[in-house]
């Protein structure tokens, strides 16, 4: 059977004995009407018992799919010849891999080597000794925690409790989970940087001004060692946010404003989904936009002016992606702004306070944690933004605070590192994690900075 | 005085309000006003005056209209989009519903102080700075901290804030909040003040304070009180008005309508079969 079709099954069980605990206590309280004797609802007897059969048997089968593949490996290789067994472990691993391969493949009988041919068999034979053996134990496991916790129903039995801490053990597993994942993403991209940082010096990294990240693939090739200065990338992207949020900060907070305190019930339910189809928009057409449309017009109306404008400008970029994030912006500020409890702005109002006096003292103040954090939102999407850049800043790392040149950005880079042929033990590869990983901390600092910002100057309502 | 109801049961049509609305000297009269929540009507055909340097209290049953005819009376209920108000409402002779007239100032001069204490989420010095200084009633800092010292000592809550008037006003409870609101309000000096309530979260004592700077203010401001304490109306109202379900069922001097009201359902509820 299936992992699958087991997963199945366990979960129709646990169904069943959702009804079959439901069942067992009213049996237990001695007919519905006798229900109020027991400590604990028949839902509540249901819930425990469901949870009795779905639980263990889910675990168990996590737990066979970890230890069946080395158990079913340390029989293979014993099985083999003493000969294979000596092989390094790089061998031997190609060795099993043709065995698994032969095993799986039905056209085994092609092959022309019989030791492994037999070895491929003795592998399928054990595979389908353990898959009986595990649809076995864990649909028996799952029976007898049923009858088990069944059995021991009573009318004193507190089955609230017990469902109840199995209810918070299975929340806290879950945000276990999320935390973990995390968790490991972190890791590896450390442990990759980390790799980086051998090879190339941190300090090289963090301050380096250049970055040309050409290096030799073999050791004959002609070509510059490269130049792994992250500075230039930091900088384009500090540019091209800024841009951005000098565009969509007062757009989308004053678009806010005035959906949520001035704006007629009927525009408002219009103009609120219009905004939030800008975000809908892929960022691949709002990168057509800006390479075609936009970053011609700067130049043009640039050269008008008798400027030196780079027919790829950080500008452009920057101007498209803010008018990308301002649906983030207005659309979580509107929100914030309408939290804010009405006694209060009517509070304000009926002091004489006009309109916009209200908004300003009143209103903004006590959103501010909210506008704060759509702020955050948005500049994290302007710092993770990749496509635009693309398209309309280009490639060239250089550095500089003119928004009318070309630059490129940290997300752009770790891009272009990844992709088309590489080495996965290159610096030029590794420097996309080492680059992830400032990413990381840069958003990290942003998001503590901010919220040290919005306890100090936050203004509780309630 | 007659008494042209149709009938005394529930769901009747009220056509006329027993006793005198008018006052002979009023700072606002009301005429004929109708308010609708949409379709549902919350206040039907009331007339009645405020007299000036007067302090009138509203009473009846909860939900019988009380707060939102007060809220009529600043244009609150403007923050209202289902609200619609019919009718004259004259504030010294001058329609408040005109479209010359300016809300804002109108506020200014019809304060109020609301049902739910509604501090604002900012220091217990700022809520009662909050309307001189949007005024400009303060010429310098000195000006200010006396304005504010004052309307918190009349509300009665100096004592007990002194020590920290720069700490929030939402971390006081809920009788503090509605005394500093009500210093809040006075701080800007209002010609009317409206209060819905003023009094509903306080303990004696402070019960006794708001009642004083109740009858103290009187003397320079028109006032118009919400209240579910018949001894309280009793104690600090010259005229009291009757609401049920929306009408207006009775207003006469204060004295009178508790010694003698003339309509059965004023009676009913000010000797406690009702409400
Ligand atoms: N914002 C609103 N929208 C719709 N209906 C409302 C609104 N405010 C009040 N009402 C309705 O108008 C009627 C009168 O309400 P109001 O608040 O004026 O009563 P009240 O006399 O102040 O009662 P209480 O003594 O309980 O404060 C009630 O039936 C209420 O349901
Ligand atoms: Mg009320």
């Amino acid at each position: 059977m299936t992992s699958t079709a087991l997963i199945l099954i366990i979960t129709l069980l646990t169904l069943g004995s959702y009804w079959v605990g439901m069942q067992r206590s009213i049996k237990v309280a001695g007919g519905v009407s006798q229900i109020k004797n027991m400590h604990s609802l028949p839902q509540q007897f249901g819930l425990l018992t469901a949870f009795c059969c779905g639980l263990p048997a889910l675990f168990l089968l996590l737990l066979w799919g970890i230890v069946e593949p080395i158990i079913i490996q340390s029989l293979l290789v014993d099985s083999l010849d003493a000969q294979v067994q000596a092989l390094s472990s790089a061998d031997l691993s190609l060795y099993l891999n043709d065995i698994r391969i032969m095993a799986d493949s039905t056209l085994s009988e092609l092959s022309n080597d019989g030791v492994k041919q037999q070895a491929a068999l003795y592998l399928q034979v054990l595979k389908d000794q353990a898959s009986i053996l595990k649809s076995g134990l864990i649909l028996i496991t799952a029976l007898a925690s049923v009858m088990f916790i069944a059995s021991r129903f009573k009318l004193s039995f507190s089955a609230r409790a017990l469902s109840e801490s199995v209810t918070k053990f299975l929340f806290l597993s879950c945000s276990v989970v999320a935390i973990f994942t995390t968790l490991g993403i972190l890791m590896s991209v450390l442990f990759e940087s980390l790799q980086f940082f051998k090879s190339v010096s941190s300090l090289d990294f963090l301050f380096g001004t250049t970055w040309s990240p050409q290096i030799a693939m073999r050791s004959d090739q002609v070509g510059s060692s490269g130049a792994f200065g992250a500075v230039p990338l930091f900088a384009g992207t500090m540019l091209i946010s800024f841009i951005a949020m000098t565009i969509a900060a007062p757009v989308g907070l004053l678009t806010a404003i005035y959906l949520s305190q001035y704006a007629s019930p009927t525009l408002r339910t219009i103009a609120k989904p219009m905004l939030e189809i800008l975000a809908g928009i892929p960022t691949v057409v709002y990168g057509f936009f800006a390479a075609l449309t936009v970053a011609p017009f700067i130049r043009d109306t640039g050269e008008a002016l008798g400027l030196n404008v780079a027919s790829e400008s950080a500008l452009a970029a920057g101007i498209v992606m803010g008018v990308m994030i301002i649906p983030f912006v207005s659309s979580l500020s509107d929100d914030a702004l309408n939290a804010v409890p009405k006694a209060l702005k009517e509070g304000s109002l009926a002091m004489g306070a006009t309109e916009s006096e209200t908004i300003k003292k009143i209103l903004l103040p006590a959103a501010l944690p909210g506008i704060i954090g759509a702020m955050l939102l948005a500049v994290s999407r302007a710092i993770g933004e990749t496509m635009i850049v693309v398209m309309a800043a280009g490639m060239a790392a250089n550095l500089t605070a003119n928004p009318l040149a070309a630059v490129t950005t940290v997300t752009v880079q770790i891009v272009t590192l990844l992709t088309g042929d590489q080495e996965f033990d290159s610096p030029k590869t590794l420097a996309a994690f080492a680059l992830g990983l400032m990413l990381f901390v840069t958003t990290l600092l942003l998001n503590v900075i901010a919220l040290k910002v919005v306890r100090k100057y936050r203004e509780q309502y309630d | 005085m007659t008494i042209k109801t149709k009938s005394l049961t529930d769901g009747m049509e009220i056509e006329h309000t027993v006793g005198n609305v008018f006052a002979d000297d009023p700072k606002m009269s009301m005429r004929n006003v109708d308010v609708f929540y949409n379709d549902k009507q919350a206040i039907k055909n009331v007339s009645i005056d405020l007299a000036r340097n007067q302090v009138t209290a509203l009473i009846g049953p909860s939900g019988c209209g009380k707060s939102t005819f007060l809220r009529c009376l600043n244009r609150m209920n403007d923050t209202i989009d289902i609200c619609k108000i019919k009718g004259s409402l004259l504030l010294d002779g001058e329609d408040i519903y005109h479209k010359k007239m300016d809300p804002v100032l109108l506020r200014a001069r019809v304060g109020m102080v609301f049902q739910k204490p509604n501090p604002f989420p900012k220091s217990i010095y700022d809520n009662v700075a909050y309307g001189p200084r949007i005024h400009g009633l303060a010429a310098s800092k000195d000006d200010l901290d006396e304005i504010v010292v004052t309307s918190l000592q009349k509300a009665g809550l100096y004592k007990e804030v002194k020590d920290r008037l720069s700490s929030s006003g939402t971390g006081l409870s809920g009788g503090q909040q509605q005394r500093l609101c009500i210093a809040r309000t006075i701080a800007v000096s209002p010609e009317i003040i409206l209060m819905d309530e003023p009094a509903s979260a306080l303990d004696p004592i402070a019960t006794a304070i708001i009642e004083e700077l109740i009858d103290e203010l009187k003397e320079k401001y028109t006032i118009a009180i919400v209240t579910h304490s018949m001894q309280q109306a009793a104690r600090i109202s010259q005229t009291t008005a009757y609401f049920h379900m929306g009408s207006l069922i009775e207003v006469g001097s204060t004295d009178h309508i508790f010694t003698n009201p003339s309509h059965q359902l004023t009676e009913n509820y000010i000797t406690g079969r009702f409400g």
